[in-house]
Parts: C-alpha cells; sequence; structure tokens
C-alpha cells in the first residue's frame, strides 16, 4: 500500500494538470521544432546544404556571431559594474538606476531600433556631423551593435543583483582588512563568487542577442550580405517564398537555441550545486574543549 | 598596540550612531564594547578597523594618527559575526590569503606560507580540517578559521565583531573561555563587541558599556556590574527592581543612603539583594507571592506590592525551606538599592527592565 499525504491533489488532478503542461510544450514547442526541421529538409539533405552554403546566408551567420561576440563582453562589464553599485554600496539615485536597468525589457525593440535612428540617422541629431565625418552607424555594423546591446544589456545586472546582494559586503571586507588591493579583492574573492550567476546572464544575454529581430530590423537596412542578421535573413527567404532557404536558416536559429538551452540547463545545475553546498547542513559541533593553546615562546 | 579614539562623531542621515565618543585602549588589553544594538558599538569597531570614515574626531594607532589610513595598511585583524569565510576557499587558502595577497616583495615563499599557515590551523586545533570548505564545518569551526585567517598577517590589534552571536550557548561558552587564552598567549589588544553582558563580564579585562551612540561608563567587569555609574549601566547589566521613592516612603534603607533622595528619585536593587521571609522583618513591607519560577540553581519569585512587580531571586534551599505558594504574603527588605536621581533615569525608561 501506498502512503497517501493528505496535502497530495487526487491522482486525477494530477494526471490533467501534468496532460495539459505537456500537452501545451508539445504543441507549441516540439511540434513547431519538428515543423522547422521538416520543411528544411522537405527536398533532402543535399538542398539544406546548398540552402546553408549560400553566401548570403553564410554573411548573415557571420554577422550574427559578430554583433555577439562584440556586445558580449560590454555586457558583461556593465552588468558586474551596474550590480556592484546596486547591490553593494548605498547612494542617492539608486532605485531610480535599478528602474533604468529594466528599461529595455519594457521598452519595445522597435522603439529602441528607432531611437537610434532619431539619433544617428540621416536626418537625426547627429546625422549631418556623421556624415561630414563619413561615420557609418545607421544601416551598418555599429548600428546593429548599439541596437543589440540596448535590448540586451539588462540580462547580466538583473542575475547578478540578487545574487550579490545575498552575499553581502563581508568577505570583500575581510580581504581588503587582510590587505587586499581592490584588484585583488575583485579577482579572488568577488569573481569566483559571482561566476555562475555571470555565465547564466552572459548566456540568456547570448540567445537574445543572436535572436533579436525587431531593434536589429529597424537600424540595419536590410542589406543583403551586409546587414542582414540570420533572423532578418530568414524573414527576407520567407517573404520570396525560399521555403527551404527560410526554413534551413531556421534550424540554425533553433540549433543555438537548443545549445542554449543546455548550457543554460548546466550551468543551472551548477548553480543549485554550489548554493546546496553553502547551505548545507552543518555538522553538530563538537563539544569537547579546545584545550588551552600551546605556544611556544623563544 | 595602544588604540586612541578621539572626540569621533558618526551620523547615518538622521540617525547619531557615535556623538563625540572618545576612549583609550591600551596595550595588552581585551576589552568589550557592550551595549544594546543601535547603541554604536558596531559602527566604532568598524571605524577602529578602517572600514568606516568617522564624521569628526580621530583614531591613533600606538600614538600614531591612524583615521585616514586605509584599511588594508592598518594591520588589523578583524573577525565578523557571519565568519566571511571565502566560500570558495579550502580552510587553507582562507588562512593563507592575507599572506598570498602581498606585493611580491614582501610575499613569504610557499614553503613558509605552508608552514605559517598549518601552525596557525594548529593553534586553533584545527589542522586537520586544511582541505575542507568553509560549507562543510561547524559554526564554531568555522569562527576560529576566521580567527587563524585574522592573525596570519600579524595584526597589531584583534577586532572581533560579535564573534560568538551566531553559535548557540555551549559553543559560544567554550568559545569565549578559549579565545580569553588565545588573548593572552597573543600579546595583542582585543576589542571585541557584544550585546551579551555575561560574555563581556567574564572575557574581557575592561568593559566599555555604550548606549546612544555615548559611552555610560568604564571598568572592570567587577565594576562596572557592582558599582554601575548611571540607571542604565544597571539596568542592562542583570537583573533589576525598580522603585520610585516617593511612592515608596517606607523605604527606610533607601533614605539612608544619604544620597539625598529627592521626590521622584529612583532607587535600583537587584533581585538576590532582596531578603525575603515569611515572618515579619524589620523596616520590610508586605508583597504576595504572584508566580515561582524555577530556573536552574535558582528561583525566582515574582511579587505583587502596591501595583507593581517585585522580583526576588531565591536559592533552591532558601526557597524549599520557605515554602512559597501563589497569593501568600511574604516579607522583604532590600540589602542594598542604588539611588539616581530622577532625572539621570529619563534616557533609560521608567519600567523594569528585564531580560
Amino acid at each position: 500500500m501506498t502512503v497517501r499525504r493528505a496535502t497530495a491533489e487526487p491522482r486525477w488532478v494530477r494526471l490533467l494538470l501534468t496532460g495539459v503542461a505537456l500537452g501545451f510544450l508539445f504543441l507549441f514547442l516540439v511540434l513547431p521544432l519538428i515543423a522547422v526541421f521538416w520543411e528544411a529538409f522537405a527536398q533532402g539533405a543535399q538542398t539544406y546544404w546548398e540552402a546553408l552554403k549560400d553566401s548570403e546566408a553564410r554573411s548573415a551567420m557571420l554577422l550574427t556571431l559578430t554583433i555577439a561576440a562584440v556586445v558580449l563582453p560590454f555586457n558583461i562589464a556593465f552588468g558586474v559594474a551596474a550590480a556592484w553599485a546596486i547591490a553593494k554600496f548605498e547612494f542617492r539615485g539608486k532605485s531610480l538606476l535599478t528602474t533604468l536597468i529594466d528599461l529595455p525589457f519594457a521598452v519595445s525593440p522597435v522603439v529602441a531600433g528607432l531611437i537610434f535612428i532619431i539619433l544617428f540617422g540621416a536626418q537625426g541629431f547627429f546625422g549631418s556631423w556623421l556624415a561630414a565625418n563619413d561615420i557609418k552607424i545607421i544601416f551598418a555594423l555599429p548600428g546593429m551593435v548599439l541596437a543589440t546591446l540596448f535590448v540586451t544589456f539588462p540580462f547580466v545586472a538583473r542575475e547578478l543583483i540578487p545574487l550579490m546582494q545575498a552575499q553581502g559586503r563581508d568577505e570583500e571586507e575581510a580581504a581588503i582588512s587582510l590587505g587586499a588591493s581592490g584588484w585583488q579583492m575583485f579577482w579572488r574573492v568577488t569573481v569566483p563568487n559571482i561566476k555562475w550567476g555571470l555565465m547564466y546572464g552572459v548566456i540568456l544575454a547570448n540567445a537574445r542577442a543572436m535572436g533579436e529581430f525587431g531593434a536589429v530590423s529597424v537600424v540595419s537596412g536590410h542589406i543583403r550580405g551586409e546587414t542582414n542578421t540570420l533572423p532578418l535573413h530568414v524573414e527576407i527567404l520567407y517573404n520570396e517564398y525560399n521555403q527551404i532557404g527560410a526554413f534551413a536558416a531556421a534550424t540554425v536559429l533553433a540549433f543555438l537555441g537548443l545549445v542554449t538551452l543546455v548550457a543554460k540547463t548546466v550551468v543551472e545545475w551548477r548553480m543549485r550545486k554550489e548554493t546546496e553546498m553553502l547551505t548545507a547542513d552543518l555538522p553538530p559541533e563538537k563539544t569537547e574543549l579546545p584545550p588551552t593553546v600551546a605556544t611556544e615562546r623563544p | 598596540m595602544s588604540i586612541e579614539i578621539r572626540n569621533i562623531s558618526k551620523r547615518f542621515g538622521n540617525f547619531v550612531a557615535l556623538d563625540d565618543l572618545s576612549l583609550d585602549i591600551p596595550t595588552g588589553e581585551l576589552v568589550a564594547l557592550l551595549g544594546p544594538s543601535g547603541c554604536g558599538k558596531t559602527t566604532l569597531l568598524r571605524i577602529i578597523a578602517g572600514m568606516e570614515t568617522p564624521d569628526a574626531g580621530s583614531v591613533l594607532f600606538g600614538g600614531q594618527e591612524a583615521t585616514h589610513v586605509h584599511a588594508r595598511e592598518r594591520q588589523v585583524g578583524f573577525v565578523f559575526q557571519h565568519y566571511a569565510l571565502f566560500r570558495h576557499m579550502s580552510v587553507f587558502e582562507n588562512v593563507a590569503f592575507g599572506l598570498r595577497v602581498r606585493p611580491r616583495k614582501e610575499r613569504p615563499s610557499e614553503a613558509e606560507i605552508r608552514e605559517r599557515v598549518m601552525g596557525l590551523l594548529k593553534l586553533v586545533q584545527l589542522d586537520w580540517l586544511a582541505q575542507r570548505y568553509p560549507s562543510q564545518l561547524s559554526g564554531g569551526q568555522r569562527q576560529r578559521i576566521a580567527l587563524a585567517r585574522a592573525l596570519a598577517v600579524e595584526p597589531k590589534v584583534l577586532l572581533l565583531d560579535e564573534p560568538f552571536g551566531a553559535l548557540d550557548t555551549k559553543v559560544r561558552k567554550e568559545l569565549r573561555r578559549w579565545l580569553r587564552r588565545l588573548h593572552d598567549e597573543m600579546h595583542i589588544s582585543s576589542v571585541f563587541v557584544t550585546h551579551d553582558q555575561e560574555e563581556a563580564l567574564e572575557v574581557a579585562d575592561r568593559v566599555v558599556v555604550m548606549n546612544r551612540g555615548h559611552i555610560e561608563q568604564i571598568g572592570s567587569p567587577d565594576e562596572v556590574y557592582s558599582s554601575p555609574a548611571s540607571p542604565f549601566v544597571y539596568q542592562f547589566l542583570g537583573n533589576v527592581n525598580v522603585f520610585h521613592s516617593r511612592l515608596h516612603g517606607s523605604w527606610a534603607e533607601v533614605e539612608r543612603e544619604g544620597e539625598a533622595p529627592t521626590a521622584g528619585s529612583i532607587a535600583f536593587v537587584r533581585p538576590h539583594d532582596i531578603e525575603l521571609d515569611v515572618a515579619p522583618l524589620a523596616g520590610g513591607m508586605t508583597a504576595g507571592v504572584r508566580h515561582v519560577h524555577r530556573i536552574g540553581p535558582l528561583v525566582r519569585v515574582e511579587l505583587e506590592h502596591d501595583g507593581e512587580t517585585i522580583e526576588v531571586e531565591l536559592t533552591r534551599e532558601r526557597a524549599a525551606s520557605l515554602e512559597l505558594p501563589v497569593g501568600k504574603t511574604v516579607w522583604i527588605k532590600p540589602r542594598q538599592a542604588k539611588v539616581f536621581a530622577a532625572e539621570a533615569t529619563a534616557p533609560a525608561g521608567k519600567q523594569p527592565f528585564l531580560f
């Protein structure tokens, strides 16, 4: 006989809830994923590879990776600095900064893109100056990097703030009182304590950077082979009824998504393990009195 | 090394943490900063450590101006209430940290570091835990490692912020006696912060009683307990009965102390300084027994007199010989009392301060 806990729901309720959740997942996540691969391979693997080897597809992939590679270091630097300021110091305007960090989540990505057009576009605030100095931001890589930076910058900071707040300042203060310089304290004490949280934030930011459509679409100009990222490339091919090409490129994005998912799971697992380690049940304190300290005197 | 604190003030927003406070800590002493939470004791300790900057005043180490010396150059060992061990480093690396972060030319060799760290771990009796991580240690072990880590840099001053506050009673008692012996062996000035009067009285050479950013009294544990300088100290160090002398004119003993009891002056009597009998006592007064609590070796009798509660502590034997059922009328008489003028007691409040 199995023991039935008083708080457990009846069997049919549990089955129903699990069923609904799994059914939803299948319908909205698994099925589309299968459909993407199905469509991409509709005319065989040969055509699929041809579509991926297309020069425009390859340049789109390269551009997506380039943008992510440029954006992530900025994200790390900004995220750590903002989280540090918010978690470890008291200052005026702290809650304002906390709110501002969330701004990119609240603003539609299209609006974010338009902001950069207004600032740096040909008719924008700095447009004439940029044109005079022959600097291209809009419809070029710098604009796309800026737009991606804007939509991804909350991820690292949001991940680190609660973590650093929970850890407090004690360990940093201990390091300083032991004679460590600010730099030594940061690399030897702070970084090891936040590394998994940082990794987690970076993974999320990276997924968003590679998948971003709206903001990048506004500033890109859709110049084939030059300013098309992978998501933009998918849209263009699809609008041209190039089903195979569009879905082949989409499989690359889906694949990147799956890699992100695996990495996220691994990092989450490491973080949980580390938290468990920190909050592990303590062995009972030994009650025997430590004998008198015996130091040898010269 | 001696520590001198000169007219230190510190505010946090509108809250005055320390108000023009001065204190001398001679070399080699173990000093306790004792007071309720919010009295400024931790702030004072952090100012000595260089982790806070005072708004005014100065700190001198061994006669040398140290107010603006950075925390990393003060050569103080700091022990935190919650240990603050580096969680991702082994016990060995925790203790070695202070040596490893030294500039290259001052840094000891790997062999010297090893020798020093193992020596300190032996000193705190935990050399067998060198390869463990802080999370694998008990609270008492963690605090001993934290102490070893602080001692590794050979500090001139050891500062401890509620070092035993997070430990359970039994471990706390053992560890504080052990700290006392360690202090005697190390020839170092130590300052520790506590809100536990028993801890301060048992361990320290001198007790500094603090309240609201001021020092109420400085003295040996015996001095602060037996001759408190202010009503606050009287109430903070142990249980006390508070009598308003105007209301209790019958307390001839109080009046005769010669401390000019004016109307409204207040007398303090410790519960163990009250004589209790079932037979009438000359100069005594009557009270009704309300509760009898048996607490280990003591019996605490709660009495009611004129609507006020009076506590008396008796030995077990005495209580047994008296037989004190609830509701019985008994005679009480203080053996000694201390009278303070009413205005002196204002900050401490007029409620009996029992804990």
